[in-house]
């Protein structure tokens, strides 16, 4: 079931957190609402869900205006940060719930409910955890839990509100793999919320950048990445170095930022055409990558640089690359913005 | 910094105990671990000094009034103590006590649950208002708590007229006793609810909601089931002060013996008649109240803890 949302806006108080927004979340697919804290994200997701009320606007569900349709008839799935689950009842009758509250007419047989709610621990391996309490098992663990009772309902949309939010980074991984296979069984229209970056990379088909309340950009992962529609997702997709107005430009004048990610400067032992001269000031290495701290010798800011470690030990043999040796910076690729935000011809640039 | 400023009684003990003896021994490098406990505890005698003032206050004024209670309620005998209890007015008082704070008990874990929901899981205009009002009983005085309803439902009172041509009577007579009790009593279960309710969120209920749960089904099954033990230790309060209120009730009760008498009333008309064995005996009916009660806070006091342990597990 595709979701629409047009127009949508929402104020807290004096703050706007949904500012006229519109998206198309087609059947099927595995979207990431990714943005700061205070971006308008999980507000976005919470009026999809029908726990907030949108002061204009509409969400439509299958081409169906769904706005003013209660919660419990919109057939949602909702996962929420801290799991929610219910402390005092079981594993088991945690994920029966769903099943359990609806009225007689609808409500499947103890049998049915029974073989329903194992089947779905199993799916989320942990079908041998059913009697105990959530209080006793991990968040991980919790997490998969809270996933399988809003699965019982068999939902037409799932909606998860930084799912992985407060588990540690191990566990984070391993779940967010999990689920991305989870939802290539299942198929169902799912959209996530997290402000991580690498999270929402490796686990959508499509990426909305938000923040303050707007989209920034809206696409697959890659395009994203590679071409950023703003300075704001540019920056926010990753570390960035930023040169304001000191790559040269041929024939054009006006200002510009140029911004270039670590790990697409070039370190040169001699001057090159749009090279800068720079002097190392540090270098550390963090598993397999080594960042590298430069400043520049013509204004004193300073530029990092990213490489494999095997290449940084080549370089320090052939550059003799030590704290205060100079050496060149090339950018092998750089995005240019015009001071007001507007995309520039990266071509053109150097 | 108000904290501080409050703490500024027992401050300089403090400030001279590294000077003084029992402080001596940590200064050696033997003993490491105990100077670093103690950045955080008092030297011994500190220690016992307040723990001895706290027992000698508790002696002198619980224990030995307690004790002298029981002593006097027996000093005639157990025939007296009997005969005393089980006199005609001294029923009358202990069933008219006991449907006041039947009555009572309910109507204050209704209006309780119900304040405490909509204060706790709802945004709303007027929600500080809401949460003095419900603190008015503790901060009036509970004659003055009385006298409102002799002023509104009392023969010179704005609805007296009305109320004495309908043949009803509320003052001098049991509703108006049930009123008062119910108002005095009014913030404890609502109080002991709300920071719970607060600190446990919204998140249960809407997870639930989601799940397609109606509001009864989601108060039923998971909001009721993670207060019930503070409920029960409001309602506990709730009894304790329904059952000993003497102030609201002996201005709206007219005292009339055998039809308007609650126990506390009761015993203070034994009392001020010198029958004072037969006044102990009902009052050690009380006080044997209040000792039930101690126990049962104590053993609900407990669970609540472990409530709310659980529900910051959970999270």
């Amino acid at each position: 079931m595709g979701i629409e949302v047009r127009n949508l806006n929402k104020r807290f108080g004096a703050t706007v957190v949904c500012d006229d927004l519109n998206l198309d979340i087609p059947a099927g697919e595995l979207v990431a609402l990714l943005g700061p804290s205070g971006s308008g994200k999980t507000t976005l997701l919470r009026i999809i869900a029908g726990l907030e009320v949108p002061d204009g606007g509409t969400v439509l569900f299958h081409g169906e205006d769904a706005t003013h349709t209660d919660v419990r008839e919109r057939q949602v799935g909702f996962v929420f940060q801290h799991y929610a689950l219910f402390g005092h009842m079981t594993i088991f009758e945690n994920v029966a719930f769903g099943l359990r509250v609806r009225p007689k007419a609808t409500r499947p047989p103890e049998a049915a409910i029974r073989s329903k709610v194992t089947e779905l621990l199993k799916l989320v391996q942990l079908d041998w955890i059913a009697d105990r309490y959530p209080h006793q098992l991990s968040g991980g663990q919790r997490q998969r839990i809270a996933l399988a009772r809003a699965l019982a309902v068999e939902p037409k949309v799932l909606l998860l509100d930084e799912p992985f939010g407060a588990l540690d980074a191990k566990v984070r991984k391993e779940l967010r793999r999990w689920l991305r296979r989870l939802h290539d069984e299942m198929h169902v229209t799912s959209v996530f919320v997290t402000h991580d970056q690498d999270e929402a990379m490796e686990v959508a088909d499509r990426i909305v950048v938000m923040n303050h309340g707007r989209i920034e950009q809206d696409g697959p992962p890659d395009q994203v990445y590679d071409h950023p529609a703003t300075p704001f997702v540019l920056q926010f997709l990753g570390d960035v170095n930023l040169f304001h107005g000191r790559v040269e430009r041929a024939g054009a004048a006006g200002d510009e930022v140029t911004y270039v990610r670590p790990h697409e400067l070039q370190i040169l032992g001699a001057p090159s055409g749009g090279s800068i001269a720079v002097t190392l000031s540090q270098a550390l290495t963090v598993g397999p990558n080594t960042r590298l701290e430069f400043k520049r010798m013509d204004d004193g800011s300073y530029v990092d640089v990213e490489l494999p470690r095997a290449e940084y030990v080549a370089l320090r043999e052939s550059l003799g690359l030590q704290n205060g040796a100079t050496v060149h910076l090339l950018p092998r690729r750089v995005t240019t913005f015009s001071s007001e935000g507007q995309l520039l011809d990266p071509a053109a640039a150097i | 910094m108000t904290g501080t400023a409050a703490s500024a009684g027992p401050a300089p003990t403090v400030a001279v105990a590294p000077g003084a003896p029992g402080a001596a021994p940590r200064t050696g490098a033997s003993v490491a671990p105990r100077h670093l406990r103690s950045a955080v505890t008092e030297p011994a005698w500190v220690k016992w000094l307040l723990v001895g003032i706290a027992l000698a206050f508790l002696a002198l004024f619980l224990f030995v009034p307690l004790a002298a209670v029981f002593v006097e309620a027996f000093k005639k005998g157990v025939g007296v103590y009997l005969a005393a209890v089980t006199d005609p007015d001294a029923l009358s008082a202990i069933r008219l006590t006991l449907l006041a704070a039947g009555i009572s008990l309910p109507l204050n874990v209704l209006f309780g649950v119900a304040a405490a929901w909509c204060i706790a899981k709802f945004d709303f205009h007027g929600k500080s208002v809401l949460l003095t009002l419900i603190d008015l009983p503790f901060s009036v005085s509970p004659v003055i708590a009385g006298l409102i309803y002799v002023l509104v439902f009392g023969l010179q009172g704005w609805f007296g007229e009305w109320l004495r041509d309908h043949d009803l009577k509320i003052i001098f007579a049991v509703p108006g006793i049930v009123l008062a009790t119910v108002f005095i009593t009014f913030p404890f279960v609502a109080r002991e609810l709300i920071p719970l309710m607060q600190a446990q969120g919204t998140e249960q209920e809407e997870a639930a909601r989601v799940l397609g749960a109606n509001g009864w089904q989601i108060f039923r099954r998971v909001t009721l089931p993670n207060i019930k033990w503070a409920l029960l230790y409001g309602v506990i309060l709730c009894n304790a002060r329904a059952m000993g209120e003497f102030g609201a009730v002996s201005v709206v009760s007219g005292h009339i013996r055998g039809q308007t008498n609650t126990m506390p009333l009761h015993i203070e008309i034994l009392y001020n008649e010198y029958q004072f064995a037969a006044s102990f005996a009902v009052a050690s009916l009380l006080a044997g109240l209040a000792l039930v009660t101690l126990v049962l806070k104590f053993i609900v006091e407990r669970r609540v803890r472990r409530e709310l342990a659980v529900q910051e597990r959970s999270e």
